[in-house]
C-alpha cells in the first residue's frame, strides 16, 4: 500500500512541497533571530559613531546568508531533485 | 603622496596659512606634541570673535531652520562683510526674539489646554471656580468616580457636603469634609475608584466657563502665533543664502584663525608636516615661498624618511581618484572604509557589479523606467553631493533594470502587459505553455542528473527565440542558479585576486600566496567542480581536477600563516559563493509579487466584476482593476527598490570585501585644509 502512495508521487511531492516551504520558512526565522541582537546593537552604535554605519551593515547583514541555505535545499527539493520521475 | 614639511618665522605665518588655505592641496598632519623643542601653535588674533559670531549665526540658522544646501545665488566677500552685523545684529536680535517669543506662546498653549482638558469630566458641577479650593477647616475631594459615594462618606463623616453630576459616562465629585475626617473619606473615595483632578488656581467663574475660558485663551495665543511664525519664514526667505555665506565666511576665517593649533611651533618659527599629491608638490612650494618672500622653507622629504614616519604610525592620506561615471560610486566604498594608500580602491569594481546585480535582480522594463524617471526627477530636488551620488548609482542601476527587464520579458511582471502587446493572445493557464521545455528557445542538454534547462519559451511570433525568458519557469530558475553562482565565482575570483595584490603591495608574500591564493582556487575549483558533477556526475574528469585542486589548496592554507585554524575558513568560502543565489530569490520573489498582482487583477478581479466574462469586461471592472494593480505594482516596487540595492551592498561588503578589503584597517581620506567656496565669490 505505501509503496504504492510513494510511486504515485502525489503525496511525496506534497510533503516535498512543505518541506521546501519548512526549509526557507525555518531559515528565515533563524536569520531573523540572529539579526535582531546585531541590528540592535549596530543602531546603538551608528547613534554613537555615524561613521560606523557601513561597518554595521556588514555585520548585520552576515546572518542573512542563512535564509539563501535554506533556500538552495528548497530550490533543491522543489526543482532539482526528481525521485519519482 | 609624498611628505612635506613647511618651516618658516612666525613672521610670515599669516600669509603662508592664507595660501595654503587657497591652494587647497596640504593634507595637514596634526602635531602631537611629542617633541621638547616645539610647542602647539597658538590661534591667530581674532579666533575667538570668530567663534562667537559663528555660535550666534549657528543659533539663528536653528530658528529658521536652515539648513546646508547647494546655492541658488553667491555673493562677493565684501557683500558678506558689509551685511554681516546688520544680520547678526539686527536681522539675528529679531529672529531670536521672536522664536523666544513662539515658544512662550507654545508653551502657554499648552499648559492652557492641559489644564481644561484635566477640568472636562466636571464641567456639570454647579459649583464655582474659587469654591474648590483653598479652605482652612475644611477637605476638598474634587475628581471623577466609578460608583455613588453619598452614602458611604456619610458613614464615616456625618457632617459632608457632597455635590454630584455626571455626563456621557464620568460621574464628577466634589466632596467636602472636616479636615480631621480627610483621611478615612480618603479611603472611601478610594474604594469607589476615585481620581482625582488638581484644579488650577487663578480661575473664577462657573466650571464650564472657566473652560471655555481657557480655550478662547489658547485659541487668542495661537492667533498671535501665526504672523511670528510667517515673519521668520519671510526672513528666512530673504536671507537663506546670504546667512549661508556669511556661515562659509566666518567658518573659512575661523579654520584659519584656529589652524596654527594643529602646527609645532616655537617662539620664533613654525613648521607644518602633511602630504600633497606628488605631482602637486612644485606648484605648492613655488607658491608658498613667493607668498611668504622666501621667508620660508618647504621640503619634500625622500622615501624612506617618510617610510620611517608611517612605521611609526602616520596614516598616508588617500586621495580617491575615479572617472566622473564611477564617481558617485565612492559612496558606497565610503560607506564601508576609506582604502588605505597602499590598497586597491575597489569603487570601479563596484561599478560594475552592483548596477549589474541591481538590474538582474529587479529586471522589469517598467520599474526599471518608473525608476529612472523619478531619479530624474528628484536630481534637480536633491542637490548635495551625497544624494547626487545615490541618484546617479541608482539611476545607472535602473538602466540595467530595463535591459535586463527586456531578457527576461517582464513590464509589470511576467506576460503580463509584454503579452498583450506583442503576442495579441493571452494564455488562461500563464505558466503553462512556458513550463513545458518542448516549447522553450534554447536547449542545454542533458546532464547527468537529468536535463539542464533551456531559455526562450515560445510566444506567438517569437517562437523559438532566446528571449524573453520568463523567470518564474522552472527551467530559467535551473539557469539563473548557474549565472548567479557564476556571477558569485567571478565576483569572489576577483576580490581574491585583489587580496593577493594588496598582500603583494604590503609585501606579505606569505599572505598573498599561502592565504589568498588557495581562496581563489578553492573557490573557482569548487564552481567548476559543481559544473562538471552536473554535466557528467562524479566520474567526470572536471569533477577529478577540481578535487585535486580543493585538496592542494586546503594544504596551501594549512602551511600557511595561521595553521590550521586557515583550514576552519573553509564554510564562509563555500557560504560566500551559495549566498549568491540571492541575485536569483529576490528577483523571483518581486516577479512573483507582479505576478500574482496581474493575476489578481486581469484573472480574477476583471472577469469577476464582468460576470464571469474573460472577454468584454465592463468599464468599472477595468476601473477597478487598475487600481488594484497599481497599487499592488507601487509596493512591489517600492520592495523592488530597496531589496536590490541592499542585498548587492551586501555581496559587495561581504563576500567580496572581506577577500582583500581593509585587512589592514580603513585609511584616511585625503582632505587638505582649505575650503571650497560655494556662497562666496571672488
Amino acid at each position: 500500500m505505501v509503496v504504492e502512495t510513494i510511486t504515485d508521487g502525489g503525496v511525496l511531492y506534497g510533503l516535498l512541497a512543505v518541506g521546501a516551504g519548512l526549509a526557507t520558512g525555518l531559515a528565515g526565522i533563524g536569520a531573523g533571530v540572529g539579526e535582531q541582537g546585531i541590528g540592535a546593537a549596530v543602531v546603538g552604535v551608528v547613534a554613537e559613531e555615524p561613521g560606523f554605519l557601513g561597518k554595521g551593515l556588514f555585520l548585520m547583514l552576515l546572518p542573512e546568508t542563512l535564509i539563501i541555505f535554506g533556500l538552495a535545499v528548497s530550490l533543491i527539493l522543489m526543482f532539482a531533485w526528481t525521485p519519482f520521475a | 603622496m609624498c611628505r612635506v614639511v613647511v618651516a618658516g618665522s612666525n613672521k610670515v605665518i599669516e600669509p603662508v596659512i592664507e595660501k595654503l588655505h587657497e591652494l587647497n592641496l596640504l593634507h595637514v598632519v596634526n602635531y602631537s606634541g611629542a617633541d621638547e623643542t616645539f610647542d602647539m601653535g597658538k590661534p591667530l588674533g581674532k579666533s575667538s570673535e570668530y567663534a562667537e559670531q559663528l555660535i550666534k549665526l549657528r543659533s539663528i540658522e536653528r530658528y529658521l531652520e536652515i539648513t546646508d544646501k547647494m546655492p541658488d545665488k553667491q555673493f562677493p566677500e565684501s557683500q558678506v562683510l558689509s551685511q554681516m552685523d546688520g544680520i547678526l545684529d539686527t536681522v539675528g536680535n529679531d529672529v531670536i526674539a521672536t522664536a523666544e517669543r513662539i515658544a512662550e506662546i507654545d508653551n502657554e498653549v499648552k499648559i492652557k489646554e492641559d489644564q481644561a482638558r484635566a477640568l472636562k469630566p466636571l464641567a456639570g458641577l454647579t459649583l464655582d471656580m474659587e469654591l474648590l479650593h483653598g479652605y482652612k477647616s475644611l477637605a476638598s475631594f474634587v475628581g471623577t468616580v466609578a460608583s455613588p459615594v453619598e452614602a458611604d462618606v456619610s458613614k464615616v463623616s456625618y457632617v459632608n457636603e457632597v455635590f454630584t453630576s455626571s455626563s456621557g459616562g464620568t460621574n464628577a465629585v466634589a466632596v467636602f469634609v472636616p479636615v480631621e475626617k480627610a483621611g478615612e473619606v480618603s479611603g472611601v473615595l478610594a474604594e469607589h475608584g476615585f481620581s482625582e483632578v488638581s484644579v488650577p488656581g487663578g480661575l473664577t467663574g462657573t466650571i464650564a466657563g472657566a473652560i471655555s475660558t481657557l480655550e478662547s485663551d489658547a485659541k487668542r495665543l495661537e492667533g498671535e502665533k501665526a504672523p511670528l511664525v510667517k515673519k521668520l519664514k519671510d526672513i528666512r526667505a530673504q536671507h537663506e543664502d546670504l546667512i549661508l555665506a556669511i556661515d562659509e565666511h566666518l567658518s573659512i576665517k575661523s579654520q584659519k584663525a584656529e589652524s596654527p593649533l594643529r602646527f609645532a611651533s616655537t617662539d620664533n618659527a613654525f613648521v607644518i608636516d602633511g602630504w600633497v599629491p606628488t605631482d602637486q608638490f612644485e606648484a605648492l612650494k613655488r607658491e608658498i615661498e613667493s607668498a611668504a618672500g622666501g621667508r620660508v622653507q618647504v621640503e619634500k622629504l625622500d622615501g624612506s624618511e617618510a617610510d620611517k614616519l608611517v612605521e611609526a604610525g602616520e596614516d598616508i592620506p588617500t586621495k580617491l581618484n575615479n572617472p566622473g561615471v564611477v564617481k558617485p560610486f565612492e559612496l558606497i566604498t565610503r560607506l564601508f572604509a576609506i582604502p588605505e594608500y597602499k590598497e586597491y580602491d575597489p569603487t570601479p569594481l563596484i561599478f560594475v557589479f552592483f548596477p549589474l546585480m541591481f538590474g538582474l535582480i529587479l529586471g522589469d522594463v517598467a520599474y526599471g523606467l518608473i525608476v529612472f524617471i523619478v531619479m530624474m526627477m528628484l536630481r534637480r530636488k536633491f542637490r548635495t553631493p551625497g544624494w547626487q551620488s545615490l541618484i546617479n548609482i541608482v539611476t545607472i542601476s535602473s538602466i540595467w533594470a530595463i535591459i535586463f527587464g527586456i531578457l527576461f520579458g517582464e513590464i509589470f511582471g511576467p506576460l503580463g502587459l509584454w503579452d498583450y502587446i506583442f503576442s495579441g493572445a493571452h494564455y488562461t493557464g500563464l505558466l503553462g505553455t512556458v513550463a513545458d521545455p518542448h516549447h522553450v528557445g534554447v536547449d542545454f542538454g542533458s546532464g547527468f542528473y537529468g536535463p539542464l534547462g533551456r531559455i526562450g519559451p515560445e510566444i506567438g511570433s517569437f517562437a523559438g527565440g532566446v528571449f524573453p525568458m520568463y523567470r518564474l519557469a522552472t527551467a530559467s530558475v535551473l539557469v539563473l542558479i548557474g549565472v548567479s553562482l557564476f556571477i558569485g565565482i567571478v565576483h569572489t575570483g576577483i576580490g581574491s585576486v585583489l587580496g593577493v595584490k594588496n598582500e603583494l603591495a604590503y609585501g606579505e608574500k606569505r599572505h598573498a600566496y599561502f592565504e589568498r591564493l588557495p581562496v581563489l582556487l578553492f573557490q573557482v575549483f569548487f564552481g567548476l567542480g559543481l559544473l562538471g558533477l552536473i554535466a557528467g556526475g562524479l566520474g567526470h574528469p572536471l569533477v577529478l581536477l577540481s578535487a585535486l585542486v580543493i585538496v592542494i589548496s586546503i594544504i596551501m592554507m594549512v602551511k600557511g600563516p595561521e595553521g590550521v585554524m586557515g583550514a576552519t575558513h573553509i564554510p564562509f568560502f563555500v557560504s560566500n559563493l551559495i549566498s549568491y543565489l540571492r541575485l536569483l530569490a529576490i528577483g523571483l520573489a518581486s516577479v512573483g509579487v507582479a505576478f500574482a498582482a496581474n493575476q489578481l487583477g486581469f484573472y480574477v478581479l476583471m472577469p469577476m466584476l464582468s460576470g464571469g466574462a474573460h472577454d468584454g469586461f465592463t468599464t468599472i471592472a477595468i476601473v477597478v482593476g487598475i487600481v488594484v494593480l497599481i497599487m499592488v505594482h507601487f509596493i512591489n516596487l517600492l520592495l523592488g527598490i530597496l531589496s536590490p540595492f541592499m542585498h548587492p551592498l551586501r555581496l559587495h561588503y561581504v563576500e567580496m570585501f572581506t577577500k582583500f578589503y581593509s585587512g589592514h584597517g580603513g585609511g584616511v581620506e585625503y582632505s587638505p585644509f582649505g575650503r571650497v567656496r560655494r556662497f562666496l565669490r571672488d
